[in-house]
């Protein structure tokens, strides 16, 4: 089977979860939504062809390893915009600033964003799927649009480097793509342990069954295996729904 | 064309608190496991799109049809073309009225000046597309013989797209067919070395006190600072610039020379009072292409060593290795480069406006 496998790496990023109000966290890991949207991103998909984007999120079925967890950081963020009371409508961003500054009122949000944090991530494609994995890989090459990492301000610190690779399941995909080295200079501090420390153990999310993933051998059992729900799969883009999703989560 | 025009900016501030977190201090991330400085994105753009000299850069000569015109007689000029066109006094006044007030408010009534309150407050920037947009609505008034309705004075609004709006994009969650894509992502801007953030302890002295009773401070306080050299990350998307503009190529490139020239000059303006700490960007690479854009912020995983000598030099030098690395293990990550080296003096501005607005 075939699988599409890149690299995701930022010097900063953010993975959208369950949010109200304020407090906006971030997962530790890219989900469904994420890697949906970046594709719709390198595609050039208009943000109202909702079919497309529909397509994207269920016809593929996906796999993360995480190579850095990294650590959360907490941002405090303001916005300063004027009430909307009055006919006044403000034409540009100065405007509103400059023009409506009697006006203006301060709006708060606390923001998670995750440091120094790098994953992989497999894809294979089911039988309804719009586009080819070597048509998404191309896709990633020469995007459309900007890629990000959850947020726009999260740009690719690395280039993705995906390539399409065969293999039998989830697992050896994975563990098979190497990436090319982030710092192929300077190798005696590359190998310094403190700036993007390797981690001991790995963690793998995918989804499906276990079989997808690995068959059973020595380290690898169905004992071992967590059951996740994540709300990211998305449902409505209007509406700004997601569905809960099923995933396994296995550390080796 | 190039869809993409990447900059790579590093500029260096000396002791500031350009951005600040919910307790006053200097924002901070962690890369490469050491703590760096940090400026938003979010103000960072802030301050550009707010700033006189992108102002100034998009709107310098009146009139040019490309960047719209900044004027408070834009009810002036309705109303006269209504007279042109047959129209009676009272009813282009009235008219044309209506039509300024979607600018801005109106000036009051003068008793000498009887043309007075068609003028606007404050000066508008009009765009060429909006410009046309009036004719057109005057045109038809005219012709009709009557007066505009709600929906057409709408429509004067909805045609026109703002230069900032186009390039940093617009989410109103309560009418989302108003919503811009923003063409143009910035990052947040990361120091190259790890810091610390120092705390500095000040007193302020009451001139007034005589020192008979005390000769204590009248206010004590504690404020965080830190200097840092920062590496600025920011990919201008030209074909979604070009779209969000209605297709005015010139228009965009305009954009982009102004948005860069600013991004080069203009700091955030946090504490500035107490530390004046305005700089201009020092080292800057420019890449155009269709390539997958990427930063090269992992220049810093490894921050420049603080018995860092020459702590421009060896920035500028790990930038290099990344962009050369990238390629070498990559393929060239873009079709064309221009540099600008403020700390030996290669390169110039003119040119890099030049490269960037092709």
């Amino acid at each position: 089977m075939e699988y599409l496998v890149f690299r995701l790496y930022g010097a900063m990023a953010s993975w959208g979860n369950v949010a109200v109000g304020e407090s906006r966290h971030s997962a530790h890991y890219p989900g469904k939504s994420a890697i949906a949207g970046l594709f719709g991103a390198a595609l050039g998909i208009p943000r109202e062809r909702e079919d497309l984007h529909q397509n994207l999120a269920q016809q593929y079925r996906q796999a993360v390893k995480v190579l850095n967890v990294g650590t959360l950081l907490k941002d405090f963020h303001t916005v300063q915009v004027p009430d909307s009371a009055g006919k006044r409508r403000y034409h540009t961003r100065r405007d509103e600033l400059v023009v409506g500054k009697a006006r203006l009122g301060t709006l708060l949000s606390r923001r998670e964003y995750l440091v120094d944090a790098q994953a992989v991530v497999a894809l294979r494609s089911c039988e309804e799927a719009n586009w080819t994995l070597a048509e998404l890989c191309e896709a990633l090459a020469r995007p459309k649009y900007h890629l990000y990492l959850g947020r726009k301000a999260f740009p690719l610190s690395a280039p993705t480097a995906a390539r399409v690779i065969g293999a039998d399941n989830f697992r050896s995909a994975l563990d098979h793509y190497e990436s090319p080295e982030l710092l192929d200079y300077q190798p005696e501090w590359a190998r310094q342990e403190r700036w993007l420390p390797t981690e001991e153990s790995c963690r793998y999310y995918w989804e499906g069954s276990l079989d997808d993933f690995s068959a059973e051998d020595g380290e690898f059992s169905a004992g071992s295996v967590q059951r996740l729900s994540r709300l990211d799969q998305p449902l409505s883009r209007k509406r700004w729904q997601f569905q809960p999703r099923i995933e396994n989560l296995w550390q080796s | 064309m190039s869809r993409f025009i990447q900059l790579h900016v590093l500029t260096a501030y000396p002791p500031a608190n350009l951005n600040r977190d919910d307790l006053g201090r200097p924002k901070t991330a962690k890369m490469g496991g050491c703590d760096r400085l940090r400026i938003s994105s979010q103000s960072l753009k802030r301050h550009w799109r707010t700033s006189e000299l992108f102002q100034q850069v998009l709107a310098t000569e009146q009139g040019d049809s490309l960047i719209g015109t900044r004027t408070k007689r834009q009810g002036v000029l309705a109303y006269d073309t209504l007279l042109e066109l047959g129209v009676s006094e009272k009813k282009a006044k009235l008219w044309a009225q209506k039509i300024a007030e979607q600018f801005g408010k109106l000036k009051k009534p003068e008793k000498d000046n009887p043309l007075a309150d068609l003028e606007i407050e404050q000066l508008v920037h009009l765009s060429s597309a909006e410009q046309n947009g009036i004719n057109a609505l005057l045109k038809t008034l005219a012709e009709e013989g009557r007066e505009p309705e709600k929906a057409e004075l709408d429509l004067l609004r909805k045609e026109n797209m703002a230069v900032d709006i186009a390039l940093f994009g617009r989410m109103l969650a309560s009418k989302p067919t108003y919503n811009v894509e923003a063409a143009c992502q910035v990052a947040h801007a990361l120091s190259a070395h790890s810091v610390v953030i120092e705390d500095d302890y000040f007193t302020a002295v009451d001139d007034l006190n005589d020192r008979s009773e005390d000769a204590g401070a009248a206010h004590l306080g504690e404020a965080g600072f830190a200097a840092g050299l920062f590496y600025s990350y920011i990919c201008i998307n030209k074909e979604l610039l070009i779209e969000n503009l209605g297709g005015d190529k010139s228009l965009a490139d305009r954009a982009v020379a102004a948005l860069t020239e600013t991004i080069l000059k203009v700091s955030p303006s946090g504490k500035q009072n107490s530390y004046a700490s305005r700089a201009y960007a020092s080292y800057v690479v420019a890449e155009a292409g269709d390539q997958q854009p990427r930063s090269l912020s992992a220049a810093y995983l490894k921050p420049v060593d603080r018995y860092s000598e020459d702590y421009a030099h060896d920035a500028i030098d790990a930038l290099q290795k990344q962009l050369q690395s990238f390629d070498n293990v990559y393929g060239d990550c873009a079709d064309s480069r221009y540099v600008l080296n403020a700390v030996t003096g290669e390169g110039n501005i003119k040119e890099l406006l030049a490269f960037v607005s092709e």
